[in-house]
C-alpha cells in the first residue's frame, strides 16, 4: 500500500482534532490558499513590523553553515526546508507540497511547490534540492551529512519532483527535512564554489517569506517582506527586526515595555518568567519546542573511578532533588525527566525504574560499594565542569555541589568558557558536567547519538562523551532505527529505555521547557512544532 | 622610624584612624566567618528572595535561599586573601626588577624598562580578563593575572628610589668598602626606600580588591569561593526583584576599598611627610 | 620645529618596536588557550563530527604550524590588515570600526565631564581648604573612587530606571522607535545619561583628588607668593598661576587613563548593554575569536601610545620649559 498524503484529506484530518483545541489559526496558516479563509473580525491584515530578541547574535545567516539557535531563528525566515512539523510532530508541507513513501520504506518522493522563486528572482527547482542534499549540506552540515548518508541516490525526475532512494529502511528519514536540518540553498549561487568562503554567505538568498535588508552588527538584523513569496498575500508583516540585547535584565524590561514583541529560548531568566507572565501586553507559551524537545542531564565520565560503577551513578540519581531544581532553579519551567527520551517525543516509554530523592538509599549504595566516609565525612572527590551557558547553569552546579556533599561526595567546581568546555568534554577530560541535547523529533536522530557505543568518538562534541557502552542497548537502537513496523519499533525503543534507565549513564534532570513571550498584538506566531524557527509567513499584527 | 612617633603621625590623621577601624572589622569578619556562620555560604538555608531583616536572614537571601550575610563574611576572606597575595607577588616582582634597573643602570636598565613599558602599554583590565579567561578562573590564575598587571608602577617607583639612593654618600661608602652588590641592595638601599613602597603597596591592595571583584562580577571568579564581586554579578539580573542582593556586597567592597585608601593615605602622611600625594593611577 | 620632528621620529620608532613586541606576545598568549574557534563553533552548532572541526581548522588556517600563523599575522598587521573574523564573517577592521563610535561617544563624554567637574571641584575644594565645602567634596571624591564602577551603574539603574522610571537602563537607543533627526539624538542622549554619569563619576573622583592635592602643593611656592605680592586679583592668581602649574600631574594621569578607556569600558558596556568595543572584547574572549581579540589588543595599545604622545605635547604647550626633544 502506498502512503499518500493528498492535501485535501490531510486537511480534513487535521481539522478534526485541531478545531476543538482552538488552533484554527494553524490550519489557516499552513494551507490557507486551499481553504476558504474564515476570518474573525480582527482577521489578518497586511502591515506591521515585529521586533524579536535575538541572543546571542548569530555569527552568520547562511543556515547550512551554522545551526545555532539564533541563526535558526533568523535564517528560518529566509531559508526553507522541504517540510515542517506540527506540535504532535506530524510532517506538514513547506517547500514540498506533498510526498509519498513506498511500502518497503526505501523510496521517498517529494512533490515541490510551484512558482517558488529565490530572493534574486531565479526560479526554485528540484535541481536546487538535489544540489543541497547531495553536495552542499553533506559537505558543511554534520547533521545533514548523517541523514543523507542513508541515501543510495537522490534524483530529480522533473523540475518539481525529488526522489530519495535509501540503502535500507530508515523511518526517521521523514524528520530530516525541517529548515535547520536541511535548509535548501540556491544551486545557481553555490554550485562549483568554495561553499564556506562564498561571498554570498553574507547576503543570504533563500526562498522564505522574508529577505535580509540590513544587518548592523551588535545591534539589529532587519528582514523585509519578500514580495515574490509563492503564497499569495503572504507574509502579512512588512518586516521583522531581530534585536541584539545581551543583558538578561534589559531583555525583560524591553519586553515588558513593548520595545520588543517576542523572546524565546533562554532570553528571559527563569526567575523573571513569573512576573512577565502577569504583564498585560504579553502572552506566554511553552509550546513550539516539540521538535527540539531538549533533555538536560549531568554528564558522567565513565572512565573515571568510581563513576564506572552503576551503583555510584544510581546514588547520584537518588541524591539530587530534581523537583527542587525544577521549582527553585528553573522556577517551575520543565518536567522532571524520567529517562533518555523526552515525553513529548512519540517513542517515550513511561514504564521505567523511578528514582526520587532518597539520601538513605544513596548512602546505602555507596556503602555497598565499600566507599566509606573519612573523618570529614568525605567518601570521594570529583570535579564538576560548569557548563558556560549562563547563570542558571552556574546555579545548578552550585546546587549539585551542596547536594552531593550530603552523601559524602566532595565536588570542586571548574569554570571555563565555551571553547574550554567543548574542548574538555569532547576530549573526555572531565568527571562531571551538565549538558542538554535536542531530540530532533525522533530517537534515531537525537537520542541514540548519546548512548550507542559506536558513537564514542574522541574530540567530537555531543557524541557518547561519557563512554557508556551496553551491547544490548546498541542492538536495540540499531534494530529500531531500520524497523518499518511501528509496533515492533516501539517495542525496541521501550526495552532500550528500561535498560538505559537502569544503567544511569547520565543523571537526567529535566525535560526542559523554554518560555516564549509574544506581544498580544501579534497572532499566529507559535503554530508548529518548530515554533520560533518557523517561517512566520502567517504571522499578522492586530490593528490597535 | 621609631614606632611611637610613627603611630603619633598616623593617628593625627582622623580619616586614617577611621580606615584602620573598618579594616580591623573586615579582617575580624573574615577570620571569624566560620564561627558567625557555621553553615557554608553556599548552603540553601532559607527561602529564596527573602528581604533584609527577615527571620534568620539579617541581610536577606538570594535566588536559591543562601544567606547574604554569610556570603559577605566569607567573601571578606576571598577579597582580602586575593588582594594581599596578588599585591605581595606584584611587590616582589616589581621591586626586584625596579631595583635591578635602578641599581645597575645601563643596558640592564634599558632592557628592563622597555619590558615594563610593554606591560604598561597593554590596557590593564583587558589583559587581566584575557589572562584569567585563558588560564581558567581559579584563585591562582586570578592572583597571577592581577599581579602581572600591577607590578609595573612599583618597578618604576623602586627604580627611581634606587637610582637616587645609589648616588648618596652612604651607598658610595659601602661600595668602596667592597661590599657585595647583594649586600648593598638589601642592607643599604632597600631599607631606605621602603616608605614609598609600603604606601604604594597598601594602595595597590585596594586596587587589587576592586580588580578581583570586577573579574568575579564578569563571571571570571573562582567558582568555589564565595566572593563579593560574584554576589553582585549573580544579583545583577534580579536587580528588579531583589535590590539587597547587590546592594550589601557592593557596600562591603566600598567600605573595604575606602578603608584601604584611607590607611594608605595615613601611611603616606606618617612615612613620607613631604612626599606629594601623586595618586595611584 | 626640528625638535618636534625629532621628537615624533624617535617616538615613532619606539612605538613600532613596542607594538611589534605586543603583537607577538599577544599572539602567543591567545594561542596558549585551550580550545580554538573551531571547537567553539562545533560546540555551538549543537553537533560536530571530526570532519566538521577539521574543515573549520583548515578554513581558519589553524592547521598550520604556529610560527607560520604568527608570520602571516604579522605580515598582515604591517599592511594595516587586522585579519578576518570567521565567526562573524567580517574583516576585523570593519567590526572594530562599527563598534568604535559607540565606545568613543560614551568614553569621550564621560571623560570630558570628569575632567571639567573634577578639576572644578578639586580647585573649589583646595581654595576653600578646611571648610565644610572642602570636606564634602573630599568625601564625595573618596567614596566615588572606592566604589566598584559596575556597582554604581547598577545602583543608578535601580534608582533612575527601576524605581523612578526616568531613564532607560540599557542600550544605545530605543529599539524600533524609528526616530530621526533631533528626536533620535535626544533619544541617544537619554540613553547616555546613566553610563556617562557612572563612568564619569569614577574619573571625576580621580581628578578632583589630584587637582586638590596638586594645588595645595603649588599654592605656597615662591612664584605664587610673587604673583600675590604684585597685587594680582585672587582669581587671576588661581587660574593663571596656580592651576596652570597644578594641572600638570592631572594631565599625566588623564593621558594614561585616556589610553586605558577601552579596558574600563568592558564593565560599563556590560552593565548598560552598550554596543561598543568593550563588549566586543569580552565576547571575543568568551568565544575565542582570536582575530578580533588581537585586533582590539592592537588598537588599544596604539591608543595608549598615541595618548602618551599627545600628553607630552599638551605638557609642552602648558609648560614651555619642557623640551620635547630631550
Amino acid at each position: 500500500m502506498r502512503q499518500r498524503c493528498p492535501q485535501g484529506h490531510r486537511y480534513r484530518d487535521r481539522l478534526r482534532f485541531l478545531v476543538p483545541i482552538g488552533l484554527m489559526a494553524l490550519v489557516l496558516g499552513v494551507q490557507a490558499w486551499l481553504a476558504t479563509p474564515v476570518m474573525a473580525a480582527d482577521g489578518p491584515t497586511r502591515g506591521g513590523t515585529m521586533n524579536i530578541i535575538v541572543q546571542p547574535e548569530p555569527p552568520i545567516l547562511q543556515l547550512g553553515l551554522n545551526q545555532q539557535a539564533p541563526t535558526q531563528m533568523v535564517a528560518g525566515k529566509i531559508y526553507q526546508g522541504l517540510l515542517t512539523y506540527d506540535q504532535k510532530l506530524n510532517p506538514l508541507p513547506s517547500l514540498a507540497k506533498s510526498w509519498d513513501i513506498s511500502p518497503d520504506g526505501l523510496t521517498y518522493t517529494f512533490h515541490l511547490q510551484e512558482g517558488v522563486k529565490w530572493h534574486d528572482g531565479k526560479p526554485f527547482t528540484a535541481k536546487d534540492v538535489v544540489f543541497s542534499t547531495t553536495k552542499f549540506l553533506p559537505e558543511v552540515h554534520p547533521r545533514a551529512r548523517a541523514s543523507f548518508a542513508h541515501c543510495e541516490t537522490i534524483t530529480a525526475p522533473d523540475d518539481h519532483t525529488v526522489v530519495f532512494k535509501l540503502k535500507e529502511p530508515f523511518p526517521s528519514f521523514l524528520y530530516a527535512f525541517e529548515v535547520s536540518a536541511a535548509p535548501i540553498v540556491p544551486a545557481h549561487i553555490y554550485e562549483g564554489t568554495d561553499f564556506r568562503n562564498n561571498p554570498a554567505n553574507a547576503t543570504p538568498i533563500g526562498t522564505g517569506p522574508f529577505k535580509l535588508q540590513e544587518w548592523v552588527k551588535g545591534s539589529f538584523i532587519h528582514l523585509v517582506r519578500n514580495d515574490d513569496y509563492y503564497k499569495p498575500g503572504r507574509p502579512y508583516l512588512d518586516g521583522i527586526y531581530f534585536r541584539v540585547i545581551p543583558d538578561a535584565a534589559s531583555r525583560a524590561l524591553a519586553l515588558e515595555s513593548g520595545q520588543v514583541d517576542e523572546s524565546q529560548y533562554n532570553d528571559i531568566e527563569p526567575f523573571d518568567v513569573a512576573s512577565l507572565k502577569k504583564a498585560p501586553n504579553l502572552e506566554m507559551t511553552t509550546a513550539g519546542y516539540e521538535f527540539d524537545a531538549p533533555v538536560s542531564w549531568i554528564e558522567i565520565n565513565h572512565r573515571v573511578k568510581p563513576l564506572d560503577d552503576k551503583r555510584f551513578r544510581q546514588a547520584l540519581m537518588y541524591a539530587i532533588d530534581r523537583d527542587f531544581i525544577r521549582d527553585k532553579i528553573w522556577f517551575g519551567l520543565g518536567r522532571v525527566a524520567t529517562g533518555p527520551v523526552n515525553s513529548r517525543t512519540r517513542q517515550f516509554e513511561p514504564d521505567v525504574p523511578k528514582y526520587s530523592k532518597d539520601l538513605a538509599k544513596a548512602r546505602a549504595l555507596l556503602d555497598d560499594m565499600g566507599l566509606k566516609p573519612d573523618a570529614n565525612g568525605v567518601r570521594t572527590h570529583l570535579r564538576f565542569l560548569v557548563m558556560p551557558y549562563g547563570e542558571t547553569w552556574q546555579r545548578l552546579a552550585e546546587f549539585i555541589k551542596v547536594s552531593l556533599r550530603q552523601i559524602g561526595v566532595d565536588i570542586t567546581l571548574e569554570n571555563t568558557d565555551v571553547a574550554g568546555w567543548v574542548q574538555k568534554v569532547s576530549n573526555w577530560d572531565f568527571d562531571l558536567t551538565s549538558n542538554f541535547l535536542y531530540q530532533y523529533g525522533d530517537p534515531a536522530l537525537g537520542v541514540s547519538r548519546t548512548y550507542v557505543s559506536s558513537n564514542i568518538r574522541k574530540g567530537v562534541m555531543f557524541s557518547n562523551t561519557m563512554g557508556y557502552s551496553n551491547p544490548k542497548v546498541d542492538d536495540l537502537f540499531a534494530a529500531a532505527a531500520k524497523e518499518n513496523d511501528p509496533v515492533k519499533r516501539q517495542a525496541a525503543y521501550s526495552e532500550m529505555q528500561r535498560l538505559v534507565v537502569e544503567d544511569v549513564p547520565v543523571v537526567w534532570l529535566l525535560e526542559m521547557e523554554f518560555p516564549t513571550f509574544v506581544n498580544k498584538k501579534f497572532k499566529n506566531v507559535i503554530t508548529t512544532g518548530l515554533g520560533v524557527i518557523d517561517s512566520y509567513d502567517e504571522v499578522f499584527m492586530v490593528k490597535p | 622610624m621609631r614606632s611611637k612617633t610613627f603611630w603619633q603621625a598616623y593617628a593625627r590623621n582622623k580619616a586614617a584612624r577611621f580606615g584602620l577601624v573598618i579594616m580591623i572589622l573586615v579582617v575580624v569578619l573574615g577570620l571569624f566567618a566560620g564561627v558567625l556562620f557555621p553553615a557554608s555560604p553556599w548552603d540553601m538555608v532559607n527561602a529564596p528572595f527573602l528581604p533584609p531583616l527577615s527571620d534568620g536572614a539579617l541581610l536577606g537571601t538570594d535566588t536559591l535561599g543562601r544567606d547574604i550575610a554569610a556570603g559577605i563574611a566569607y567573601g571578606a576572606r576571598v577579597s582580602l586573601l586575593i588582594g594581599m597575595t596578588s599585591t605581595a607577588v606584584a611587590v616582589v616582582v616589581g621591586v626586584t626588577l625596579g631595583a635591578l634597573a635602578g641599581f645597575f643602570g645601563g643596558w640592564v636598565d634599558d632592557a628592563l624598562m622597555r619590558f615594563t613599558e610593554l606591560f604598561q602599554t597593554i590596557p590593564n583590565f583587558v589583559l587581566t580578563v584575557v589572562l584569567v579567561a585563558i588560564f581558567t578562573p581559579s584563585q591562582r590564575s586570578i592572583i597571577s593575572a592581577i599581579a602581572i598587571v600591577s607590578w609595573p608602577p612599583l618597578a618604576r617607583l623602586a627604580r627611581a628610589e634606587f637610582m637616587s639612593l645609589r648616588s648618596r654618600e652612604f651607598v658610595q661608602a659601602a661600595m668602596t668598602t667592597g661590599q657585595s652588590n647583594m649586600a648593598i641592595i638589601f642592607r643599604e638601599i632597600l631599607p631606605n626606600s621602603l616608605s614609598p613602597l609600603i604606601v604604594s603597596a597598601s594602595l595597590m591592595v585596594a586596587t587589587a580588591v576592586l580588580l578581583e571583584s570586577s573579574l568575579s562580577f564578569l563571571g571570571l571568579g573562582d567558582p568555589n569561593a564565595m566572593s563579593w564581586g560574584y554576589m553582585i554579578g549573580s544579583a545583577r539580573t534580579v536587580i528588579r526583584q531583589a535590590w539587597w542582593m547587590s546592594f550589601f556586597p557592593g557596600l562591603a567592597i566600598l567600605l573595604t576599598v575606602l578603608a584601604l585608601n584611607l590607611i594608605g593615605e595615613g601611611l603616606n602622611d606618617a612615612l613620607n611627610p613631604r612626599l606629594s600625594r601623586q595618586g595611584k593611577a | 620645529m626640528a625638535g618636534l620632528a625629532r621628537f615624533f621620529g624617535g617616538r615613532l620608532i619606539k612605538a613600532v618596536a613596542i607594538l611589534f613586541a605586543i603583537v607577538v606576545m599577544n599572539f602567543l598568549l591567545v594561542h596558549a588557550a585551550p580550545g580554538d574557534p573551531a571547537t567553539v563553533m562545533a560546540g555551538e552548532a549543537g553537533a560536530g563530527d571530526a570532519q566538521f572541526v577539521a574543515q573549520l581548522r583548515e578554513q581558519f588556517g589553524l592547521d598550520r604550524p604556529l610560527v607560520v600563523q604568527l608570520g602571516t599575522y604579522i605580515g598582515h598587521v604591517s599592511t594595516g590588515d587586522l585579519g578576518f573574523s570567521y565567526r562573524q564573517q567580517k574583516p576585523v577592521w570593519e567590526l572594530l570600526v562599527q563598534r568604535l563610535p559607540a565606545t568613543l561617544v560614551l568614553t569621550a563624554s564621560a571623560f570630558a565631564l570628569a575632567l571639567v567637574l573634577g578639576i572644578g571641584l578639586g580647585t573649589l575644594a583646595a581654595v576653600h581648604a578646611g571648610t565644610l565645602r572642602d570636606g564634602a567634596i573630599t568625601v564625595l571624591a573618596l567614596l566615588a573612587y572606592a566604589t566598584p564602577i559596575y556597582w554604581i551603574g547598577l545602583m543608578l539603574i535601580l534608582l533612575f530606571s527601576v524605581r523612578l522610571g526616568w531613564l532607560p537602563a540599557f542600550g544605545y537607543e530605543t529599539v524600533g522607535a524609528g526616530l530621526t533627526g533631533i528626536a533620535h539624538l535626544a533619544d541617544i542622549a537619554k540613553h547616555m545619561v546613566l553610563p556617562v554619569a557612572t563612568l564619569g563619576l569614577f574619573y571625576m573622583a580621580v581628578y578632583a583628588r589630584l587637582t586638590r592635592a596638586s594645588i595645595q602643593e603649588v599654592r605656597d611656592m615662591d612664584f605664587v607668593k610673587t604673583a600675590r605680592a604684585k597685587g594680582l586679583r585672587e582669581s587671576t592668581v588661581v587660574f593663571r598661576h596656580i592651576l596652570r602649574n597644578a594641572i600638570l600631574p592631572v594631565i599625566t594621569v588623564a593621558g594614561v587613563q585616556a589610553g586605558q578607556l577601552i579596558g574600563g569600558s568592558i564593565l560599563i558596556e556590560t552593565v548598560f548593554a552598550w554596543p561598543g568595543i568593550g563588549r566586543l572584547a569580552f565576547e571575543a574572549v568568551l568565544q575565542r575569536d582570536y582575530q578580533v581579540l588581537l585586533g582590539i589588543f592592537f588598537i588599544s595599545s596604539v591608543m595608549v601610545i598615541v595618548f602618551n604622545i599627545v600628553t607630552d605635547l599638551i605638557y609642552s604647550l602648558i609648560d614651555p620649559r619642557i623640551d620635547l626633544a630631550s
